[in-house]
């Protein structure tokens, strides 16, 4: 059962499906066991399939002649040299010679980690195994170093993967020239120089994990075969389709180990599936030729040079840094020698950071909760190195990141909306309509409308990008990202969400119609709705005209809410006098042309007398400043009284005659301290607030 | 100026929000009020027979500063206030959550006729003395119930006349534009019967741009340089005047008088005169006009076009 055979299985597998593994493992077929048996072939398939129970007598003779211990069946134990089957496998070249230099699927992305995290997130979404429940992210970035770095070097076989990976990087060789070899040649210095590995580990929980055989159609094959599969499956569709390329991506070795509890057992069995794959380009070692991709797994007999999962020990997840939080279903991908491809973000701190901008911008629509439901998605995002805490994990809180937008969401899903704006936190909300064309293969059917939900929140203060329109489909992740520009002046600063196709829970067969006419209209970036070669193929002629009716009315209607109730246009203004016409003020400039008092600061001694210190910071110039510091008392409104001077004291380049200050020339800053003249305080001096300015004053005298 | 108190005060910002506005119970539009400017206009105020506009007021200061503090009994006082009627009233604001207070402010037409100062002051008992004001809300609201004020921004007036046909411009009929001002307002006056001048200030071609803005340039200097006269003209003693005036003065006195603090620079106006500044007027309002980047394009633009039509 475990790979580290050292302690029995939690929960014994049916005896079938463990007897299938072994003979695939010992590369025998069932009629080869019949043989040696003396039974019918189709005596073993019952045993396999579960339909029957061998005797006592056929579980002794099936574990002497498999070399099993006895007893073995028993306990369902796997063959004692199990872990020894756990390779890298590699493909081998095209006998075409024909040679891939780097996956095709990756370079369809613009690749940061930001994008890495909307990948995988949106496959995680799409794969909700419990609608009733959200499903929950985990990013881990985890910097590990010394004997973790070793550790964990030999749980993925790391000395037999390396050659090739320097084969692949090999300055010498064509391929070590391409990109992708610089790439990995980067990699390994780093690796070697630094002595440091990064690990990203995303985690998704309540999804239905990595389902199915490990060959034919399903979700495993689906990530871990196949790049430009895109496993779709009714309307949401596209999951795990070429974004999966993204988690390679982030790895400067392309290479990731993946550990799934799966939604539904395969083998019998459901908990700690793992499989690792490289992407590595074309190369050559010792004479032989290699395709490029590799996958850490058993050996297949009965494929050459095919690697399937193995269902592994917990140790054995320790050491892959692969053990899950808890038994609910989903998948964590291990991306080794992460880094961010865009190479903008470089420390632990900076990722951290572009995690969590990812996951805000993208997902805080999925994030917010309402009428009393969870949210359809929670995520967080924290920061290890060699096992200490560097940024704790944050779960991403989207009020924090998109105020306005949440706002809205928020008043929609608790049925709070308005029809006008009147208050700092309305949100109104307006139909859009969408006329769906039939499909070409639906011949003769009707176009479909759908009501799309257009939400206007005036922004937050500071938002530092208001004015803009958002787009996004039941997925709820953001699509259209744009300006809303032509305003009027005057108009109400906003924030603007346009929820199409399945909005909240109307299920209305218009809104599945137009969910898959509005995912046809994405590019691969999911960033857009246009033209695509994909609309334009799949729907009736007319389709890019009404969505570009859909996307002007959802403009149109934002324009229309925020702007002023009575046009503000009637002064006749021209435009460009509209600058110098402006009397609001100035801010003040940062360096003055004059003294200012930099710093005062006082108290009221026992005598009622107030004892204050001023620093004055000078403009430097050759002739001395001469200023008279006058001292007053804040009154809520009319003038403020003026006090007198008890004693000026000057205190650092200044000298003080009576009450006037002479600054030495070019300096910077002058000190002086002065008593104030009780007989000329209006109220006892504990009960007022006073002020100190400079005047400017003639030398010797007022 | 620097403000010492004798005791101890909030070091982190006050800030005021105005939520919503309603005039005698009718909820106004939102887009009356303007968050970045900081203004409520409540347009609609042609009719003379309202008597109240409520502003829902929220306020909100940093509660660990409040917390870790000596204050003792907060509590939050919204002020509306103005200088052209001294009139000035105070409401108490409830507390929500610590550091935070919403509540209505009121502003009665019978006490109000213009810009209404709307702020605020956090007092607390300090010391054992009770009122003591430990914050002031950082930046102030403006409500502007000035007949015929549309635009949140303060700004000058721009107005197209025929001066031919026009007996208040009879006296400068061939002129492109003129000034004319009152204690409330300045306008600017633009001639609509000169021609060609319509036609290029609001011209949209990119190709008039340098034009255009050269045109501008030439008007603001003369908007600006005749306005600041006429605001020195009205200021008495050592206050600043207020309205329009106030604000040309604040604009232009620290490109005239660069080392003088603005009173300072204020006082020797009063004591010196202008008669003697005029140069020095002609190059603040060459950068209010912001002079020197429209007139260069404009040279630029001459020499561009210049090879080709010779």
């Amino acid at each position: 059962m475990t790979l580290d055979g050292d302690h029995l299985p939690p929960d014994p597998e049916a005896f079938g499906p463990w007897l299938g593994r072994q003979l695939r493992r010992k590369g025998v077929s069932q009629s080869e066991l019949a043989a040696a048996l003396d039974v019918t072939r189709a005596a073993v398939s019952a045993w396999i399939t579960g339909r029957a129970t061998p005797r006592v007598d056929k579980i002794q003779a099936i574990e002497e002649f498999l070399n099993l211990a006895a007893g073995a069946s028993a306990t369902r134990d796997e063959t004692p040299e199990s872990s020894g089957y756990i390779a890298w496998h590699h493909r081998e070249a095209h006998r075409d010679g024909g040679r891939e230099l780097g996956n095709a699927a990756a370079f369809a992305f613009d690749s940061s980690l930001e994008i890495t995290a909307r990948e995988a997130t949106q496959n995680s979404l799409d794969e909700c195994h419990d609608p009733t429940r959200p499903v929950r992210v985990r990013f881990i970035l985890h910097e590990i170093s010394g004997e973790r770095l070793r550790r964990l070097q030999e749980a993925i076989r790391w000395d037999e993967l390396a050659p090739h990976i320097e084969a692949a990087s090999d300055p010498n060789e064509k391929v070590g020239k391409q990109k992708v070899g610089r790439k990995l040649a980067e990699g390994l210095r780093e690796l070697q120089e630094t002595g440091k590995l990064l690990l990203l580990r995303i985690d998704d929980y309540n999804a239905n994990g990595l389902t199915g055989d490990d060959y034919d159609d399903g979700r495993f094959a689906a990530v871990v075969r196949r790049q430009l599969d895109s496993h779709k499956l009714g309307t949401a569709g596209g999951s795990f389709g070429l974004g999966k390329a993204t988690i390679w991506g982030a790895s400067r070795f392309g290479l990731v180990i993946v550990n799934s509890t799966l939604s539904e057992p395969h083998e019998g069995l459901r908990e700690r599936r793992v499989i690792g794959r490289i992407d590595l380009p074309w190369h050559q070692l010792n004479g032989a030729q290699y395709a490029g991709p590799a996958w850490l797994g058993n050996r297949d007999p009965s494929r050459e040079t095919a690697a399937r999962s193995w269902w592994a020990g917990e140790r054995a997840l320790d050491e892959l840094y692969l053990r899950r939080a808890s038994g609910d279903p989903g998948t964590s991908f291990l991306i080794v020698g992460a880094h961010d491809p865009s190479g903008e973000a470089n420390s632990l701190e900076e990722m951290h950071g572009a995690l969590v901008r990812g996951l805000a911008t993208n997902f805080w629509a999925s994030m917010v909760a309402g009428d009393g439901k969870p949210p359809m998605l929670e995520a967080s995002v924290e920061a290890l190195c060699d096992g200490q805490v560097v940024v704790a994990e944050e779960r991403v809180d989207p009020y924090r990141y998109e105020p306005g937008r949440a706002r809205a969401i928020r008043a929609f899903l608790d049925g709070t909306t308005v029809s006008r704006l009147t208050k700092s936190d309305d949100v109104v909300e307006l139909a859009v309509p969408l006329t769906v064309p039939p499909r070409k293969s639906e011949k003769g059917q009707a176009p479909v409308e759908h009501t799309a939900v257009l939400l206007v929140t005036p922004a937050v203060e500071g938002d530092p990008k208001p004015n803009r329109l958002v787009g996004m489909r039941g997925t709820r992740m953001t699509v259209v990202n744009r300006p809303v520009t032509a305003l009027s002046l005057g108009s109400t600063p906003f924030q603007a969400v346009l929820l199409a196709g399945i909005v909240g829970d109307r299920k209305l067969p218009a809104d599945t119609s137009a969910e898959a006419f509005l995912r046809a209209a994405e590019p691969p970036e999911h960033n857009d709705w246009k033209a695509t070669e994909d609309l334009v193929a799949t729907y009736a002629r007319g389709a890019a005209t009404r969505l570009r009716e859909f996307r002007q009315t959802a403009f149109a209607l934002v324009r229309a809410t925020v702007k002023p109730a009575e046009s503000v246009e009637s002064g006749g203004t021209p435009t460009i006098l509209r600058d110098i016409v402006d009397l609001e003020p100035t801010p003040p400039a940062r360096t003055r042309g004059y003294p200012t008092v930099k710093s005062a600061t006082g108290d009221v001694d026992e005598t009622g007398a107030w004892r204050i210190r001023v620093e004055i910071k000078l403009p430097e110039r050759d002739d001395p400043w001469v200023l008279r510091p006058v001292l007053r008392f804040a009154t809520r409104s009319g003038p403020k009284p003026e006090g007198r001077w008890a004693e000026l004291v000057a205190e650092s380049n200044c000298d003080v005659n009576g009450d006037i200050l002479s600054c030495a020339p070019r300096e910077r800053s002058a000190v002086f301290t002065g008593v104030s003249d009780v007989a000329s305080h209006p109220v006892a001096g504990r009960m007022t607030i006073v002020e100190v300015d400079l005047i400017r004053a003639k030398e010797g005298g007022r | 100026m620097k403000r010492i108190m004798p005791y101890p005060v909030l070091t982190g910002e006050v800030t005021m929000t105005i939520r919503e506005a309603r005039l005698d119970d009718v909820q106004l539009p939102y887009s009356v009020i303007s968050e970045q400017d900081r203004t409520v206009v409540p347009r609609p105020l042609e009719r003379d027979d309202w008597e109240v506009i409520r502003l829902g007021v929220q306020v909100r200061a940093q509660r660990y500063e409040l917390d870790a503090g000596p204050w003792l009994s907060l509590s939050f006082l919204a002020t509306a206030s103005e200088r052209r009627t001294n009139a000035h009233s105070a409401v108490k604001l409830m507390m929500g959550q610590p550091g935070e207070w919403t509540g209505e402010v009121e502003i009665h037409r019978d006490d109000h006729v213009g810009r209404v100062q709307v702020s605020g002051q956090l007092v607390a008992t300090v010391d054992g003395v009770p009122g003591r004001v430990i914050a002031t809300v950082n930046r102030p609201w403006t409500v502007d119930l000035r007949p015929g004020t549309t635009a949140h921004r303060e700004s000058i007036d721009t107005q197209w006349a025929n001066f031919a046909e026009d007996s208040r411009f009879s006296w400068c009929k061939t002129d492109p534009w003129t000034v004319t001002t009152t204690d409330e307002t300045a306008t600017l006056v633009l001639n609509s019967g000169f021609d060609g001048l319509r036609a290029v200030l609001e011209s949209p071609t990119a190709a008039d741009r340098a034009t255009r803005e050269a045109l501008a340039a030439q008007i603001a200097v003369d908007l600006w340089s005749t306005l600041f006269n006429e605001a020195v003209y009205h200021v008495e003693g050592h206050d600043w005047p207020e309205g329009w005036r106030g604000q040309v003065l604040r604009r232009m006195l620290p490109d005239i008088f660069p080392d003088y603090s603005p009173d300072d620079a204020l006082h020797e106006i009063v004591n010196g005169g202008t008669g003697a500044i005029q140069a020095r007027v002609l190059h603040a309002a060459a950068k209010q006009a912001r002079m020197p980047r429209s007139l260069g394009g404009f040279i630029r633009s001459l020499r561009k076009v210049g090879p080709e039509d010779e």
